[in-house]
Parts: structure tokens; C-alpha cells; sequence
């Protein structure tokens, strides 16, 4: 035990000082003293490593003048749109798609719109002959179906989380089914088929699991 | 556990703990300690044993935060739960990107096990009951032939819908909800420590002893500790500084009351709420008869049943606010954070827990040695504290989030000048 005159308290430690006052204390510690808590240890601060530094900034550049020389020598098509747009997927492909600790269908279904985004972009930016919503956008969002579906069966994970965004995806594999009806849409048969196929996993769940469908959305939506 | 409860388990929030998880940050953190130290040395396999355990007899904290459309919830979390060893942070932020996602965390170090938890999941009378269950739990664990005799709930009860119900809704009463509006508190200065350090100093004294101390005044002994706590404040940071223009904004003390202690009521969620003692200390001739006359008539006041139902109905008031409620929650979100960032923490200069005293069963008693708590310190409320008993062991530990210790100081050694021993304890962040 350890004194301090001036605060007339007892304490046990090692340190030298006392921490009301910062005066010296007098005395010496028990001799089986471990100190009661423990010393600081800086935690992991963020660090951006030089080599993400280099291509965060090659990147950014290139993409300033992509655009300068898109415009520059402009002729009314927007070319540079595309090499950019490819960039940007490229870093959200990386940051959502490995680094992201968001859970994976929610990625799935981001990054699947996204692409699609890219692809319209790149489609009307380059032809315009519609090949982005025609077929790419059907495809995608059944193999987006597909690939959800499969990682809940196959690993097993708590499926109650994933419900929602599979039920989520069916119901947008719609959207070609109703650009169909708008017309936008020209060629049908893809757009049927990711339809039916989206029908079908919608089936699936409501047969295979309709307790938890109701559990999940009495949790999500109670007020 | 069993299939059927992997289901369905998911608990509503409950209303006072719906606030936390908008306004809590790194800084911020809305986390608080209990600690108990045993006489022997702990164990960490088994400890984690008894944890695992224990989580299967209280679901309630077997949980995960998650968002709905309207609120968020608390649903299963089917990851495994680890304890780990005591880290320098005291009351650090808790994630629920991390810790699996847990809302609470179990160290250990020494003789000490020590549970920090999230003051959205339970308030202090309710993490009591869970130490409580740890301890006994892993004293059994270790091989002592210890008994619950009724204070301890095991593991072999079934747990009770009681123990989750939200009791704030429960005593909730339409009539008596008015809004009294209030000033925003004075903030106690310093210069705040790096980033995500936080200063503990306790002083034990003997129980016994500050139980006659306050008698001597008539007071309780939470009384007590309010009067001298602003006294302190007083002497240190605002006597003889009346006129400068922060310093005329009123001193508040928040201290939590245990509803349980006056609602018939079994929960472990929260089930808190305030009496606050505030007066604007500008004059420079305030001595410390006149506040504790002041505090016990405050508390009087503040302790009614009416006036505490009061309190309670103005918080759900708002959960069962029509509007409000069907606002989606990333909606709601925003008004909860604006609202509380702008009342909600400016309106109290610290917090003064007293959980109270801890009793063991006979059996158990060789075996424990003492307890601790400790709230967290944030930017506004830089000094708080809280007090924990246990035999004739009264703890009383400031966290801070500031350098200077002048307030412990003052505090501490008005006690030595009346002869009572203090025993401190310090993490020596200042060192850092």
C-alpha cells in the first residue's frame, strides 16, 4: 500500500504518483500487487498504405483527363463515359464486393445494379441498339436470383437475413416484364424467362419457408 | 439452443432504449461497466463456459441489432459470443459491426470478470442480475459448493416473458405526460484527454461508516453524494467565477432511479429514470448545509409517483406518437439524433448512478471480494460517476474524459478530513 500525505488517501500501485494531486506517494506496493488495470496499448489506427495512395491518385487523374479530352475534341457521343464509368464499378467492385463487411446478398444486389447501370450507360453511350436491357439485364438479375438462392441453401447461413433481399430481387425481376409492357423492351423471350424465373424462387420460398417470411416481416415492419 | 426459439426470438426495443443506438458514437458510447472481483484468479476457459451458458437462459442478451422499416430491433444472433481479456478502454465503444455483433462484452483479468454492456439492452439493476448469474454460474463451474438460496437465478429456470417485458409502456399513463422544458446544464471544463481515452479513479470506504455519515444529515446516502457532488463542482469550477457567462447556466445532477424499487416490475431492460438536482450557482457565499437541505427537497419533489409516472409517459409519449411511429425508421433516425444532440445530452453536467448494494448468497460470500461500476464520459457529460456496494465495500468510481482530477480531489478528501479511510484506484490514463 502506497499513502498520500497531502490527500490522506491509501492506494495500491506501482506508479509513483498519486492521481488525485500528483504528488509523490510514499510507501511501497504489496508485494503480490498486479496493477488493477492494465496498461494502454495504442490500438490498429487507420493507415493508408503508399500503393493505395498511387492508385487513388493515377485513378482520379486519368479519369480528369479522359473527360478533357472527351470534351476537347467533343462530337456530340460521350465516349469517355465509358473507360469512367468502368473505373468507378471497378472501385466499388472492390470495396463493396471484398472489402465490405455488409452481408453478401445485400452485395450481390447492389453491385448487380450497378452493373446494370454501367451497362445501359455504355449501351446508349456507344450503338444504342437496346442489347443492355434487352438481354444483359434479364441475365443479370437471374443470375443474381440464382447466386443468392444458392449461397443461403448451400452455406447454410441464417436465412431469415436473406429473405428479404431474395424476395426483394424477385419482385424487381419484374421490371423487365413491365418494360416489356411499356414497350421499351423489344426482344421478349429473355424478360419472360428471368420472369418465370423469379416466379419460381418466389414459389420456392413461399412453399419451403413461409413461417419465417411472416415472422421476418411482422419484425421488420412492427410500428 | 433449441430449434424453435432460433426462430423466434427477436425482442422489440424498449422505449428508453430505443434512443441509443442513433446517438451513441465513438465518443459517445452510452456504454457502462460492472466489475466483480473475486478472490481467486480467473479462469478465462471457463469463464467463457459459464458465458455460453448463461446466454442460453437469457436470450434477452443473446442478440443482435438490427433494422426494421419503423424501428429497429433486437433480433437472434446465431454467432458464437467471445470473452476477452480487460483492454486499457473503459466503457469504450461498443459496435455492432463487431463483437459478432453482440451488444455487450465479457473480460476478464486477474481476479476480476468484468461485463460491459450497451445501455440499449439493459440499464443497471438489469446487468446486475446477470453478473449475479455469471458469477454463480462460474463459481459452480470452478467447483464450489455454493447454494443460489433465492438470489441468484440460475441456469436450469426457464427464463420469463416478465424479464422482457418494457415496463416504461406498461405504467404509461395518457394523462400525466406534460413536457416540462428545461435548460440546458452547465458542462464541466478541462482539456479533454486523446480521443478515445477514458480516466477512472475509485475510492472505497466503508459502507457501514457512510451509512451513518448520512443518517447524521438525515439524507440518503445517494443524497448525500448529490449534495457533496455539487458542492465539489461548485468550489472547483464556478465559486467566485459567477459572472462569466458559462458558468451561470444551472449545475444538474442526473441521478437514475430504479423503477423496480417503486413499480411492481421483473424486467432486466431498462426500467430507469431521473430525479435531477439543478440550481444556478452563482453566488459566491453557497455552502454545503444549504445544498443538502436543497438536494433532499429536490429529491422529495422529483421521487413522487406521480412526478416519476410523469417522466415516463413523456418518453413513450413520443414512441406512441402516431406520426412518429409510422415514419420510417431512416426518417425517424435523423429526429432522434437532431432532438437528443440538441436536448437530450446538454441537459445534464454529470450523472450520478448508485446502483445500490449487491447482496450473495452466505455460500458465496467467501468467494467475492468486491465490485466496481462505471459509467461512460463523454464530450458534454466529461465527469461522471457511479457507486456500487458490496459488504462493507461502497465503491465510488468517477470515469472522465478529461485530464484534471480536481473534482475527485475535492471529493475524495472532503471524506479524509472527516476521518474516514479512502482506498483509491486509478487507471493512470493521464500516463498515456
Amino acid at each position: 500500500m502506497k499513502y498520500c500525505d497531502k490527500c490522506k488517501i491509501t492506494i495500491d500501485t506501482f506508479n509513483s504518483y498519486c492521481p488525485l494531486c500528483q504528488q509523490v506517494l510514499e510507501g511501497e506496493p504489496s508485494p503480490d500487487l498486479i496493477e488493477k488495470y492494465p496498461e494502454y496499448v495504442s490500438a490498429n489506427r487507420k493507415i493508408y498504405p503508399i500503393t493505395k495512395k498511387i492508385i487513388m491518385f493515377v485513378t482520379i487523374v486519368s479519369m480528369i483527363i479522359l473527360l478533357i479530352i472527351n470534351l476537347a475534341s467533343y462530337n456530340g457521343n460521350l465516349w469517355s463515359l465509358i473507360p469512367i464509368g468502368s473505373i468507378f464499378f471497378f472501385w466499388i467492385l472492390i470495396s463493396v464486393g471484398i472489402f465490405s463487411r455488409q452481408n453478401i446478398a445485400f452485395r450481390f444486389v447492389f453491385l448487380t445494379f450497378l452493373l446494370i447501370g454501367l451497362l445501359i450507360l455504355i449501351d446508349e453511350a456507344s450503338l444504342q441498339i437496346g442489347w443492355s436491357y434487352n438481354y444483359l439485364m434479364p441475365i443479370l438479375l437471374s443470375v443474381c436470383n440464382l447466386a443468392i438462392s444458392g449461397i443461403i441453401l448451400i452455406k447454410r447461413i441464417d436465412y431469415r437475413d436473406y429473405i428479404l433481399y431474395l424476395l426483394t430481387i424477385a419482385i424487381l425481376s419484374l421490371v423487365p416484364i413491365i418494360l416489356v409492357f411499356t414497350g421499351i423492351i423489344t426482344i421478349v423471350w429473355p424478360a419472360i424467362t428471368a420472369f418465370a424465373l423469379a416466379i419460381f424462387i418466389l414459389l420456392f420460398i413461399i412453399f419451403f419457408f413461409p413461417k419465417s417470411i411472416k415472422d421476418e416481416i411482422k419484425k421488420r415492419f412492427h410500428a | 439452443m433449441n430449434k424453435q426459439s432460433r426462430h423466434e426470438t427477436w425482442f422489440r426495443m424498449d422505449n428508453s432504449g430505443k434512443i441509443f443506438p442513433e446517438v451513441s458514437s465513438h465518443r459517445e458510447t452510452n456504454v457502462f461497466r460492472v466489475a466483480i472481483s473475486l478472490t481467486e484468479k480467473i479462469d478465462n476457459v471457463l469463464l467463457q463456459q459459464t458465458v455460453d451458458t448463461i446466454l442460453a437462459r437469457y436470450p434477452m442478451f443473446k442478440v443482435k441489432l438490427k433494422k426494421g422499416l419503423f424501428w429497429s430491433y433486437f433480433d437472434y444472433n446465431s454467432k458464437p459470443f467471445h470473452v476477452e481479456e480487460l483492454k486499457h478502454y473503459v466503457c469504450g465503444e461498443i459496435s455492432p459491426k463487431k463483437n459478432n455483433g453482440y451488444l455487450f462484452r465479457v473480460m476478464y483479468r486477474n481476479t476480476d470478470i468484468i461485463i460491459e454492456m450497451f445501455h440499449s439492452l439493459a440499464d443497471g439493476a438489469g446487468v446486475i442480475k446477470f453478473l449475479k448469474a455469471l458469477t454463480y454460474e462460474y463459481l459452480v463451474l470452478v467447483g464450489k459448493d455454493i447454494k443460489p438460496d433465492n438470489l441468484v437465478p440460475t441456469k436450469n429456470q426457464r427464463p420469463s416473458m416478465e424479464e422482457y417485458e418494457d415496463a416504461n409502456t406498461k405504467f404509461y399513463d395518457k394523462k400525466n405526460k406534460k413536457h416540462v422544458p428545461e435548460k440546458r446544464a452547465y458542462r464541466i471544463k478541462g482539456s479533454p484527454l486523446s480521443e478515445d481515452l477514458t480516466g477512472i479513479i475509485s475510492g472505497t470506504m466503508s459502507t457501514s461508516r457512510m451509512i451513518r455519515l448520512a443518517r447524521e444529515n438525515k439524507m440518503t446516502i445517494t443524497e448525500y453524494f448529490a449534495a457533496l457532488m455539487m458542492y465539489t463542482i461548485y468550489i472547483t469550477q464556478i465559486q467566485y467565477r459567477g459572472q462569466i457567462k458559462s458558468n451561470q447556466a444551472p449545475v444538474k445532477i442526473f441521478v437514475p432511479v430504479n423503477l423496480r424499487k417503486h413499480f411492481p416490475s421483473n424486467t432486466l431492460r431498462n426500467f430507469s429514470n431521473f430525479v435531477k438536482v439543478g440550481m444556478v450557482m452563482t453566488e459566491d457565499d453557497i455552502s454545503f448545509e444549504d445544498l443538502k437541505i436543497f438536494v433532499k427537497e429536490q429529491f422529495e419533489k422529483g421521487m413522487t409517483k406521480s412526478e416519476l409516472i410523469r417522466k415516463m409517459s413523456e418518453n413513450v409519449k413520443f414512441e406512441k406518437n402516431i406520426f412518429l411511429r409510422f415514419t420510417p425508421y431512416f426518417l425517424k433516425k435523423y429526429a432522434l439524433k437532431i432532438g437528443y444532440n440538441m436536448l437530450g445530452m446538454k441537459l445534464n453536467t454529470m450523472s450520478l448512478t448508485n446502483i445500490g448494494k449487491v447482496d450473495f448468497p452466505e455460500s458465496m460470500q467467501p468467494f467475492v471480494f468486491d465490485v466496481t461500476a462505471a459509467v461512460y464520459a463523454g464530450k458534454f457529460n466529461t465527469v461522471n460517476c457511479s457507486i456500487m456496494s458490496y459488504q462493507d465495500r461502497l465503491k465510488i468510481s468517477f470515469t472522465r474524459s478529461i485530464v484534471e482530477t480536481t473534482i475527485e480531489r475535492e471529493f475524495f478528501r472532503h471524506f479524509t478530513d472527516l476521518g474516514i479511510d479512502v482506498e483509491i484506484e486509478s487507471n493512470y490514463v493521464e500516463e498515456y
